[in-house]
């Protein structure tokens, strides 16, 4: 492990100065990604400011029309926490599948959102990517998985992001230039080298998630084990139903790009009957979405397939659980 | 850079001056000496390394000790009581939940955080809340017999039906 | 006076060192931190295959804090297991073999520092073409990993017992598959690690180390060093699992000591589980291809296996391997002709080893299935088939393995009603099934693989002034319980409390030579030495109280803490007054048992005849029921009911876990392990690519012990925990042949193959409809797809 020096800030707004002050920083959460990656010399710092001691980042407030979530809430906490169970049960499903019991005891929501993007040549011991003379995203010049691109197909693979999205979730975001929020849609792109769009010093200080009467929502993960592994694929699926028909849809993927992404389109089936020409038109919507790449052992045809399934499944199960 | 880190370890309070890159666990494996956190993997991936950290479990391969300043950390070595084993520990002797005793350490200390917080589990939630220690001798089976009999000792003990 | 002795055998008890184990005292290898200790590390080919031109150390030499530097060069004497098959060198010379080889190595007063100094080395290559497949290997002009292979062949075997061709003739159904078994790894959750110290002025060299065969080790050591080897000790201290990637003397165990040596001092390895791994000896990629000749009423007729291994870079066992793949064809059923041709060959992958159940798993899944699948064909029940096909026992099959204790149909009976076979097989609800397998493993080669003329088993069982018995073996005890085993037999024999029984286990400057912990031959072949022993020392004590009572030693009454006169039994010594009177004249009382296996069961005289031979077989039988998820291919294993032969359970305690242990990791080759490799370059050395089973998807597993009380084994016990891990997959395909409707010949049963193979029933039954010609058949295979 290079060396390194760990700071302490007393405050979020000390967190952001000492973060535009020091050498190669990075914001340390649970360490549940960044500590790991560093072990094997992917993401690197001088300077590791440890913002798992600030108070400010772990509250939950449930709000007139929204829950509030604090980026340093550990996704334990989260899942246990009765506001997040009632307010959004999918959110648990989605939390509670991270990783393993083990890793949820410290690994928080921000870093679950904010974690690296994986791919099978990135994550690998130093002496590995050496003799594989490295790649694009680390060290090298050309991507392995797609060797003729300029750009990186890294995969996105966290499980809240999904769940947040078709929740129509917003953050909070702490930085050099002061406050701001947005939609948790706009803080990814489709880059694996450089998904996030933040700028240096930002800090995530909460999740803002709306109330949303009358939507029923899922979240369906398919990894080889029952516990530490990360999305092959994973969906989220919010739906509101109306008699027979569904009146609005929203289905968010991971796993399978490099971002987290909202399935677009998906207007066109708003207040149609769940026939077969409606998941047909999802099918197709979800398959036009996703571009599942070479970056894992598991095959990205493989991938690419079972997330049409379980979309079609979710969207039928929750049409079926809702009440008219 | 190296900072005097002051920690509690096994419920004695110390002061050690550590190099703010070294993990938890090689600060206990080394220089504490407290061999019994095993490392499994190059980390995070078999919880071999899991200890409390202020109560909750905590893979010490993906923390750094300065970020526990201050907590209180305990490895298996705090487990018995003037000779006397944990139920935990007990029940894992008894029950044959080690074998080989490598993923062990790990394996109680991340049941007796389950057992903190739910005394009385049942064999879906210790299959969850342990599911991040790989163990390659028992298949697990008697693993989850062990934590269900110590779960039942410490029912017992609380004057509660196990 | 109501004394008893104390029951030592059949009893579920707990390890004798399991309190060491829960309180995290257990000191393992990588546990020892002395004071003075520099640290080791290896520098690894980063190519698959290339000729080495220079090893440039220099700048590595100059870094300040590197105390030692060794490349191929300090080491021109190879090791390997079989004599004749020795073909690899602890640091790499001429040519690397695979991704991951060691080159060179360092000795450094730190961790840093190690790691800078390999970083300083330069390697000049001519890279090689790279062998990844048999197919490869095999291929006309293919470049030879080693000059005297041809055909990068290792060991081609070739042999028939009975008369294949006329079994073939009397059948009435004939069927021939090919099964393809992915490469596992041992995964055991310690990390390789090693310890040695070197004392100059001395010459001695103390090695730690994680075996599970300290004497080959012992012996390696001291060959590559060119050392006496009554200057070597080795000492193993708890090991973290072992299931056959410890049967051998690896490479960083030599680089170790190499290293001790050249720094005059004491050098600590620590492998990471990517470099643990990388080092592997697990079970090879198998192509099996295996034909079986059937009655109409279910009778085997005849068997023909052709079985193909990728066996990696170097020959280890891989001899022994491929000779197990064919051998333990027999010794499970009763089938009059087998013809067996098996390739060994390597390939630039880590050399393959022993694992668990060595050589005759991938042959089992093979064999199981497709009698499973015959039986379905002729409208017979799989049990039922199996039944059909029982050896009579006491018996010699037909390449010469004597079978002697035979529970498999108790076993079949306890799984069939467990698991409510009769009602339930075949008539699952949707997407769930029901499958079985049965299988079988030795307990204990009974010819040895180093021949030396000594007893296969010796243990020393030490009575001193202080009435203490320490119990003195080499037995390795690696997570499988022998220690507890040795001292369950010596309180059995001798009746005495737990309490005064010690075992002091793996020092050879201490304890006896041990063959070690591979072929499941410790309970056996140690248990019997160990029987031995203690019912000399007990004739010791006796003879000893007789003459304390003054009585014949015929009416000494031994009640273990105590000695009474028969006929008289208020007259009586405790047990140290006993002992005293032992060593009366002799002081110290060593009483050596050995134990050798007869002749007789040495195998048939054919070549290689020795593989697979035992004085025991154990038996076992299970059925596993899953789920599986038609949109993602997921299968559950949701439930596991095996049955095991073990001949008698010493500990059923014990037995319970090795079953449960085995059948589980059969689960995971049948399920979702795999060892994989891009362009010659290892893909899955770590627990997210490499998937071994976590507690939560992991199924509960009903263990059922038959005792058939070996004629034997020590109290009639056998094997218990290798003969339950290969009739899992087979079972498992079954199982879910059962809820797809499809065949699988391809292991791992992954997600993605599942989803493949019901995507392309789908197309072929739309093409189908489409012509409206008559339904596709349900069988789908990897040609298929
Ligand atoms: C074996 C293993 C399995 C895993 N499986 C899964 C899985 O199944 N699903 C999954 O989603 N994840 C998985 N993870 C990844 C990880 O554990 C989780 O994503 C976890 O939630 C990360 O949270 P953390 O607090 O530990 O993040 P950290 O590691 O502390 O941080 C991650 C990143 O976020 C940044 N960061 C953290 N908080 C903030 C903030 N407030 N503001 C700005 N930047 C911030 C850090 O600088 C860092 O770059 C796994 C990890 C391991 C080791
Ligand atoms: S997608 Fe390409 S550039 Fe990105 S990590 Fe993988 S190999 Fe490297
Ligand atoms: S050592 Fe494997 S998770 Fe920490
Ligand atoms: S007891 Fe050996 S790894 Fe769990």
């Amino acid at each position: 492990m290079q060396p390194l020096a760990i700071l302490k800030p007393a405050s979020l707004s000390q967190a952001v100065t000492m973060h535009q002050a020091e050498p190669q920083p990075r914001y340390l959460a649970g360490g549940t990604d960044l500590v790991p990656n560093m072990r094997k010399n992917i993401q690197k710092a001088q300077t590791l400011i440890d913002i798992s001691g600030l108070a400010e980042l772990r509250e939950i407030r449930t709000e007139s029309q929204s829950l509030r979530i604090g980026a340093g809430v550990t996704l334990e906490a989260f899942c246990e926490a009765p506001a997040v169970r009632t307010h959004a049960p999918l959110l648990v499903q989605a939390a509670s599948q991270v990783a393993a019991a083990t890793h949820r005891a410290t690994a928080t929501v921000g870093g679950n959102l904010l974690q690296d993007t994986r791919c099978y040549f990135y994550n690998q011991s130093d002496w590995w990517r050496t003799a594989n003379e490295f790649c694009m995203k680390c060290e090298g010049d050309i991507c392995r998985v797609a060797p003729k691109s300029d750009r990186c197909y890294a995969c996105y693979s966290g499980d809240l992001a999904p769940a947040l999205l078709v929740l129509d979730a917003r953050i909070d975001i702490v930085g050099p230039t002061g406050t701001r929020q947005e939609p948790l849609a706009a803080l990814f792109a489709d880059d694996g080298m450089h998904h996030l769009k933040l700028a240096a010093g930002d800090l995530l200080v909460s999740v803002e998630v709306p109330a949303q009467a009358g939507w029923s929502a899922g979240y369906e993960k398919m990894r080889l084990r029952g516990a530490i592994d990360f999305p092959l694929a994973g969906v989220a699926v919010a739906l509101r139903r109306d008699g027979n028909r569904v009146a609005e849809l929203r289905v968010a993927c991971t796993g399978v790009n490099s971002y987290p992404g909202l399935v677009p389109g998906l207007e066109a089936l708003a207040g149609k009957v769940p026939d077969d020409a409606f998941y047909a038109t999802l099918d197709k919507a979800v398959r036009k979405e996703i571009q599942p790449m070479a970056s894992t052992l598991t095959a990205a045809g493989y991938r690419r397939r079972i997330v049409s399934a379980m979309a079609r499944r979710l969207v039928g199960k929750l049409f079926a659980a809702a009440c008219n | 850079m190296k900072r005097i880190l002051r920690i509690q370890v096994n419920g004695r309070w110390r002061e050690d001056a550590v190099a703010d890159n070294t993990l938890l666990i090689d600060l206990l494996r080394g220089p504490l000496q407290l061999t019994g956190t095993k490392q499994g993997c190059d980390g995070g991936e078999c919880g071999a390394c899991t200890v409390l950290v202020d109560g909750r479990p905590r893979l010490s391969c993906c923390t750094f000790a300065a970020s526990v300043e201050g907590r209180h950390v305990e490895t298996i070595e705090s487990q018995a009581h003037n000779g006397n084993l944990s139920p935990l520990q007990q029940a894992f002797h008894e029950k044959l939940g080690a074998q080989c005793g490598f993923c062990t350490p790990g394996m109680i200390m991340a049941a007796e955080g389950l057992l903190r917080r739910n005394p009385d589990p049942s064999e879906a939630e210790i299959r969850e809340a342990l599911g991040g220690n790989l163990c390659r001798c028992t298949g697990y089976v008697k693993i989850i017999e062990s934590v269900q009999a110590a779960s039942a000792v410490k029912m017992e003990k609380s004057g509660e039906p196990a | 006076m109501n004394a008893k002795p104390t029951k030592g055998v059949g009893e579920r008890l707990p390890l004798v060192d399991g309190v060491e184990k829960v309180t995290g005292r257990a000191k393992y290898t990588a546990d020892l931190f002395p004071q003075d200790a520099l640290i080791g590390r290896i520098l690894r080919s980063p190519y698959p295959h290339a000729e080495l031109l220079e090893v440039d150390v220099s700048a590595a030499r100059a870094l300040p804090g590197v105390v030692a530097v060794l490349t191929g060069d300090d080491c021109d004497v190879p090791f390997g297991i079989l004599p004749i098959a020795q073909n690899e060198f602890p640091l790499a010379r001429d040519k690397v073999r695979y991704f991951g080889e060691p080159v060179a190595a360092v000795a450094a007063v730190d961790e840093q520092t190690a790691e800078q100094a390999l970083k300083l080395i330069r390697l000049r290559v001519r890279e090689l073409p790279i062998i990844e497949t048999p197919a490869q290997a095999r291929a006309a002009g293919a470049v030879l990993l080693h000059d005297n292979k041809a055909g990068n062949v290792e060991r081609a075997v070739h042999n028939e017992f009975g008369d294949a061709a006329a079994g073939f003739a009397a059948a009435d159904l004939i069927r021939e598959e090919t099964y393809h078994t992915a490469e596992v790894t041992h995964a055991q959750m310690e990390p390789h690690a090693a310890m040695a110290s070197y004392e100059p002025s001395r010459d001695h060299l103390t090695l730690h180390t994680v075996s599970m065969v300290p004497y080959y080790v012992h012996l390696r050591v001291a060959q590559c060093l060119g050392m006496d080897t009554s200057r070597v000790r080795v000492i193993k201290p708890y090991v973290g699992g072992g299931f056959g990637s410890r049967v051998e003397t690896l490479n960083f165990e030599i680089i170790v000591s190499l290293l001790a040596r050249a720094a005059g001092g004491t050098v600590r390895m620590q492998l990471t589980r990517e470099e643990s791994i990388l080092t592997h000896r697990g079970r090879p990629e198998s192509d099996t291809r295996m034909k079986i000749g059937m009655t109409r009423d279910g009778r085997v007729t005849a068997c023909e296996c052709e079985v193909v291994q990728r066996g990696g870079a170097y020959g280890g066992y891989g001899i022994i391997t491929i000779l197990y793949a064919g051998a333990l064809i027999n010794g499970l059923y009763d089938i009059p002709a087998v013809k067996y041709d098996g390739y060994r060959v390597y390939s630039n992958t880590p050399p393959c080893g022993a694992m668990r159940g060595h050589g005759t798993v991938n042959t089992r899944i093979a064999f199981e299935s497709l009698m499973t699948s015959m039986a379905g064909e002729l409208g017979l029940d799989p049990i039922e088939v199996r039944r059909r096909n029982m050896l009579p026992c006491p018996t010699e099959t037909i390449n010469g393995l004597r079978v002697e204790s035979y529970g498999l149909p108790e076993c079949l009976d306890k799984v069939e009603t467990a698991s409510g076979w009769r009602e339930r097989a075949g008539n699952m609800p949707k997407w769930k099934g029901l499958g079985m397998a049965c299988s079988h493993f030795v307990s204990g080669s009974a010819k040895p693989v180093h021949f030396t003329g000594q007893p296969h088993a010796t243990i020393v069982l030490k009575l001193d002034f202080d009435g203490g018995i320490t119990i003195l073996t080499g037995a390795a005890d690696i997570g499988q319980g022998c220690t507890t085993v040795v001292a369950q037999i010596v309180v059995e024999v001798l009746g005495v409390d737990f309490r005064r029984v010690r075992v002091i286990s793996n020092d050879s400057a201490l304890t006896p030579k041990d063959n070690g912990s591979y072929s499941s031959r410790v309970t056996f072949m140690v248990g019997n030495a160990c029987l031995d022993a203690a019912q000399q020392l007990k004739k010791i004590l006796v003879e000893a109280a007789a003459r304390r009572l003054e009585v014949a030693p015929e009416l000494v009454d031994c009640m273990g803490e105590s000695f009474h006169v028969a006929t008289d039994p208020d007259r009586s010594i405790d047990f140290g007054t006993a002992a005293a009177e032992a060593l009366v004249n002799t002081g110290t009382l060593h009483v050596k048992g050995t134990f050798t296996c007869p002749v007789e069961f040495q195998g048939g005289k054919h070549r290689g005849g020795a593989v697979g031979s035992t004085m025991g077989f154990s038996y076992a039988a299970q059925v596993v029921e899953v789920s599986v998820d038609p949109d993602t291919g997921q299968v559950t294993v949701d439930k596991v009911w095996a049955a095991l032969d073990c001949g008698f359970a010493i500990n059923p305690l014990s037995v319970e876990g090795q079953v449960q242990g085995a059948v589980w990791m059969g689960m995971g080759q049948g399920l979702c392990e795999q060892t994989r490799y891009e362009n010659g370059k290892h893909a899955s050395a770590n627990f997210l690519d490499y998937a071994v089973p976590t507690m939560a998807e992991s199924p509960p597993i009903e263990v059922f012990i038959v005792e058939s009380i070996d004629p034997n084994g020590p109290f009639g016990a056998k094997e218990a925990s290798e003969g339950p891990l290969s009739g899992f997959p087979a079972a498992l395909a079954a199982a879910v042949r059962e809820a797809t409707g499809l065949d699988f010949h391809d292991f791992p049963l992954t997600p993605e193959r599942i989803v493949e193979a019901l995507e392309a029933r789908e197309r072929a039954h739309r093409a189908a409809q489409r012509k409206s010609a008559k339904p596709a058949r349900e069988t789908v295979t990897e040609g298929a797809v």
